[in-house]
């Protein structure tokens, strides 16, 4: 499986992910639903990890790799941590609207 | 290295340690184990001071086997009990100057232990008040013992303290909390014109050890710090010692139970201002100035007492205003320079002021706390007891020949017109007579004529029966209840102290070749100090003292034991009460005075603190600071939405303001 | 390079379908889209135990939790359901922002991509699946648990750690008060108990 003919330019990968990692942004901004939140979080995480490996393929060092590996590790702890929390509220609430979830206001 | 010395390996006098910490164990032992011991505690007390006066006794027969081979030294033993730094050490000092007052404070301590047990029968706190006593002895023997300034000073505010603890023994009685914190007080004055000194010494010499300090008094200050010091000690003394203007605390401290008075307020307690001014005589010697400061003030006290003793209607405040004035005679001596002289009244002054008290003790005692002299009268025949031991206490500080206060007060006297103080002679002699006056008062008035307990109060003149004196009844229940203490308790001690309050004056017969002059001949080693020749000869000297207080006596008798008094004594006491001028039934209005100029004052200083200052400098920018905190807490607090998103969107405009900054300035290379 | 391409606008169109998305569900199919796509791109990048691991971990673990938890929260009484998307006071802005900020970061990545090549991710010689090449299993997990074993050790702390939270958090307490089974109540304490210690 060599998908690799053809020279990319790595800037090419990070414009990727950065562009990965702003539309995430936004949906976290933007979106009400606590689920749709995760998911861009996920997003994001996700175009971090792509910024990684490219570097770790830039410069031909693994350890990007191993970094990618443990956000993945850590974004799985996060997403089952974040669930928990949204099924809590739900719970409680019987509503997972986040702006109604606003009791730290000061 | 404590082990050592308490074993005697390298230390001359192994006892010493016991007789300095049984009284310390005995004040905690009482303290912790009081309601279980019970009335035990009281026999236990006594027995402890009585084993530290034994121990007392033999290390003087140590110390005298020392000076057989030590030659003509005075026998000093300086045993470390803690080493800080060189000229910081904390030792024990056994000197002929402090075995006096050693054996005066475990010997008539015992003494007043055991008459204590008597006395106090029935009290509720009878542990706490052998505790008390005790913890008394054990701080006193601090002071006298301590081998340098911090240890006395170490002894002179525990003394302090346990004085407090016992004026206010009765802690339910509004009048001796007063008189227990006005004590303290005045004492902390005290201490703090010690501490005064102690700073001028050590930061001139850079030791606090007696003999480094001693050793530098003849040339290691100039005369005017010398002066100081010797002032800012006196200041300490004064407040101990009740001298004019620091005495007002003393007559009120006869709040306290008789034998406290007694012990810390006639006997020991109020003449180490006396031990303090013998202990430094090197400072007092070598600054004339302090000399002639300190004999004034003696003076004074000395007649203000007596003046004052003529006023009083309460036995206890009689004695105290004549402790007052006996305490001027030593300081007068001490402070002239008659070391010898002055320590000499101390020591017949403990003696027969303590057998004064304790003979004061047994009346008020069976009389149910009765204190005022105008409610009794012949009690000659009720209290044959009371009335010897009252008569030759005040036949010994009258200095009748040849009680013992005759050869002190005489050497006391002599001895101010040797050191070329004649004026200072003259008030002696004239308190003289006025102490032979205000004693014999009080001996005829109590014992002689007819009982006069059950008379009216108002028609004695007394105005307010329930302020005269300081005999507000405390436990008359508990001492009806009770059977009374087998009476050889009380009486004994007190036929002790006749022997002494008779005889010890002997020690000073012959004068400057007397054994007692010679027995501190080693301590006071004052040299060839000029003396000027007097104006009198020693003889004529004692003969006009013994005149004037003949005079005194005279007056008192004709006063108050003649017929024209025993044929309506009531309406004479009446009348002597109702016209006794004002100045004398007010104390001479020391405390009023003291409450204009400094006790106003300060609390104007407070007022000005608490209503302008407290609350406008200091509150003010405390409430600046907290109102600042307040106004940023609210200024964040408008950042916390608590909206997730919003958050969120902070977080992304962080994030853009790093790119932007990067992608500006051109990334990182 | 086509290749990129085709990638590169799969993952950002199924990125923007998960973030325009009505129903939670239609962004979970987005977002498995969006991981397949990546999983494609690391093995573009020779990353190739990552792309198994985002495969496995992402799509085949973390999808499946989001499907259950809106199926749980779906299966109530009440229908799961946030209502419309309010825009915030603060969209325009933050699209704004947002926007502003990926332009300075492709101007900040890109903008030597005219000069002289900094590095191309180019076709190696040895080809993919080899063993011990860059990206390899066996090169990963020499490096994993040599040099990175302490890291590898914090992180499942780190998950441990997230399981006792979510136990916590989600750990179902009401059945017992709602049935009044204090028995069963006390033991879950205890469990509950012996969890936190």
């Amino acid at each position: 499986m060599n998908l690799t003919e053809f020279a990319v330019p790595i800037e090419y990968y990070i414009g990727l992910s950065s562009v990965l990692f702003f539309l995430g942004a936004i949906g976290v901004v933007l979106r009400r639903n606590p689920l749709i939140m995760l998911m861009s979080i996920e997003i994001m995480f996700n175009a971090a990890n792509l910024a990684l490996v490219t570097f770790a393929k830039a410069w031909a060092n693994n350890t990007g790799h191993i970094f990618a590996f443990l956000v993945i590790t850590v974004a799985a702890a996060e997403a089952a941590i974040g669930l928990a929390i949204v099924v809590v509220v739900f719970r409680k609430r019987q509503n997972v609207d986040v702006d109604e979830v606003a009791a730290l206001k000061g | 290295m404590i082990v050592h010395h308490i074993l005697g390996v390298d230390g001359q006098f192994p006892l010493l340690y016991l007789i300095w910490l049984l009284p310390l164990f005995g004040a905690i032992l009482l303290w912790a184990f009081g309601p279980q011991l019970k009335s035990l505690a009281g026999p236990i007390g006594s027995a402890l001071i009585g084993t530290a006066f034994v121990a007392s006794l033999v290390e003087w027969g140590l110390a005298t086997q020392a000076v057989g081979t030590n030659g003509a030294m005075l026998y000093g033993a300086h045993m470390s009990v803690l080493t800080w730094t060189k000229g910081f050490d904390f030792g024990l000092l056994w000197d002929r100057l402090s075995l006096t007052w050693t054996l005066i404070i475990t010997g008539v301590g015992f003494l007043i232990h055991v008459y204590s047990i008597g006395y106090m029968n029935g009290e509720r706190a009878f542990a706490r008040f052998f505790a008390y006593l005790n913890f008394f002895v054990f701080a006193m023997l601090t002071l006298v013992l301590s081998d340098n300034f911090v240890g006395l000073l170490v002894g002179w505010g525990l003394v302090g303290l346990a004085s407090y603890f016992l004026i206010g023994f009765y802690f339910d009685r509004p009048s001796a909390v007063a008189a227990s914190r006005k004590a303290f007080v005045i004492n902390v004055v005290g201490d703090v014109g010690i501490l005064y000194a102690v700073f001028l010494i050590v930061s001139k010499i850079g030791s606090i050890a007696y003999g480094d300090a001693f050793a530098a008094a003849q040339s290691g200050f100039t005369p005017g710090e010398l002066t100081t010091i010797c002032i800012a000690l006196f200041i300490g003394c004064a407040a101990k010692s009740a001298q004019v203007p620091l005495h007002t605390w003393l007559p009120d401290a006869m709040e306290g139970p008789t034998p406290v008075s007694a012990l810390i307020h006639a006997a020991t307690m109020v003449t180490a201002g006396v031990y303090l001014i013998a202990r430094c005589w090197p400072f007092w010697v070598n600054s004339p100035d302090a000399r002639a400061l300190v004999g004034a003030i003696g003076a004074i006290t000395a007649l203000t007492g007596a003046v004052l003793g003529i006023a009083q209607w309460d036995i206890k405040r009689i004695l105290a205003y004549s402790t007052m004035s006996q305490i001027g005679y030593m300081i007068m001596g001490v402070g002239v320079g008659a070391f010898d002289a002055g320590v000499l009244h101390f020591l017949t002054h403990a003696f027969f002021k303590a057998q004064l008290f304790l003979g004061a003790g047994i009346i008020i005692h069976n009389l149910s706390n009765e204190q005022d002299i105008r409610k009794m009268g012949g009690l000659r025949k009720q209290m044959p007891f009371a009335f010897a031991a009252i008569l030759v206490g005040v036949l010994a500080i009258c200095g009748i020949p040849p009680f013992s206060g005759f050869f002190s007060k005489d050497a006391v006297l002599y001895e101010t017109l040797v050191h070329g103080h004649p004026w200072l002679y003259a008030i002696g002699a004239l308190t003289a007579g006025l102490t032979a006056y205000y004693m014999f008062r009080l001996l005829f008035v109590t014992f002689f004529g007819t009982y006069r307990g059950d008379v009216d109060p108002s028609s004695l003149g007394i105005r307010h029966p329930e302020l005269a004196g300081v005999h507000a009844p405390h436990d008359e229940n508990a001492h009806t209840e009770h059977a009374h203490a087998p009476a050889w308790l009380m009486s004994v001690p007190v036929a002790i102290l006749m022997v002494p309050a008779t005889l010890i004056g002997f020690l000073y017969l012959g004068g400057r070749e007397s054994v007692w002059v010679k027995f501190f001949a080693p301590v006071f080693n004052t040299g060839s100090e000029s003396a000027a020749t007097p104006i009198l000869s020693e003889l004529a000297s004692t003969l006009l003292v013994l005149a004037v207080v003949l005079v005194g006596i005279a007056v008192a008798y004709i006063r108050y034991a003649r017929a024209g008094f025993f044929a309506n004594p009531i309406e004479r006491l009446r009348l002597e009460s109702i016209r006794m001028p004002a100045p004398l039934t007010n104390a001479l209005y020391f405390d009023l005075a003291i409450d204009y100029l400094v006790v106003k004052p300060t609390q104007l200083f407070g007022k000005v603190c608490a209503r302008i200052i407290d609350p406008i400098v200091i509150d003010g920018a405390v409430r600046e600071v907290s109102l600042s905190a307040s106004w940023l807490g609210h200024l964040f607090r408008s950042f916390q939405t608590g909206l997730v998103r919003a958050y969120a969107f902070v977080i992304v405009f962080g994030v853009a303001c790093f790119a932007a900054y990067y992608a500006i300035a051109g990334g990182v290379h | 390079m086509i290749a990129f391409w085709i990638l590169a606008l799969a993952m950002i169109a199924s990125a923007v379908f998960i973030i325009t998305a009505k129903k939670p569900v239609y962004s979970v199919i987005g977002l498995l889209a969006n991981f397949i796509a990546l999983a494609i791109t690391y093995l573009t990048l020779h990353a190739e135990f990552i792309a198994v691991i985002q495969i496995v971990v992402y799509s085949g673990a973390i999808l499946i939790l989001f499907l259950f938890v809106i199926a749980l929260l779906s299966s109530g009484t009440k229908a799961f359901d946030v209502g419309p998307d309010k825009m915030p006071k603060a969209v325009l802005p933050a699209a704004i922002v947002a926007f502003v900020a990926l332009g300075f970061v492709l101007v900040g990545t890109l903008r030597d991509k005219l000069g002289p090549a900094a590095g191309v991710v180019t076709a190696t010689s040895d080809q993919t699946g080899t063993a011990n090449a860059f990206g390899s299993v066996a090169d990963f997990g020499a490096s994993l648990f040599s040099i990175n074993l302490l890291p590898f050790e914090v992180t499942s702390f780190i998950l441990m750690v997230a399981v006792i939270g979510v136990v916590l958090l989600a750990g179902d307490d009401t059945p017992a008060r709602k049935t009044g089974r204090k028995e069963h109540n006390r033991e879950s304490i205890v469990k509950r108990e012996s969890i936190t210690r």
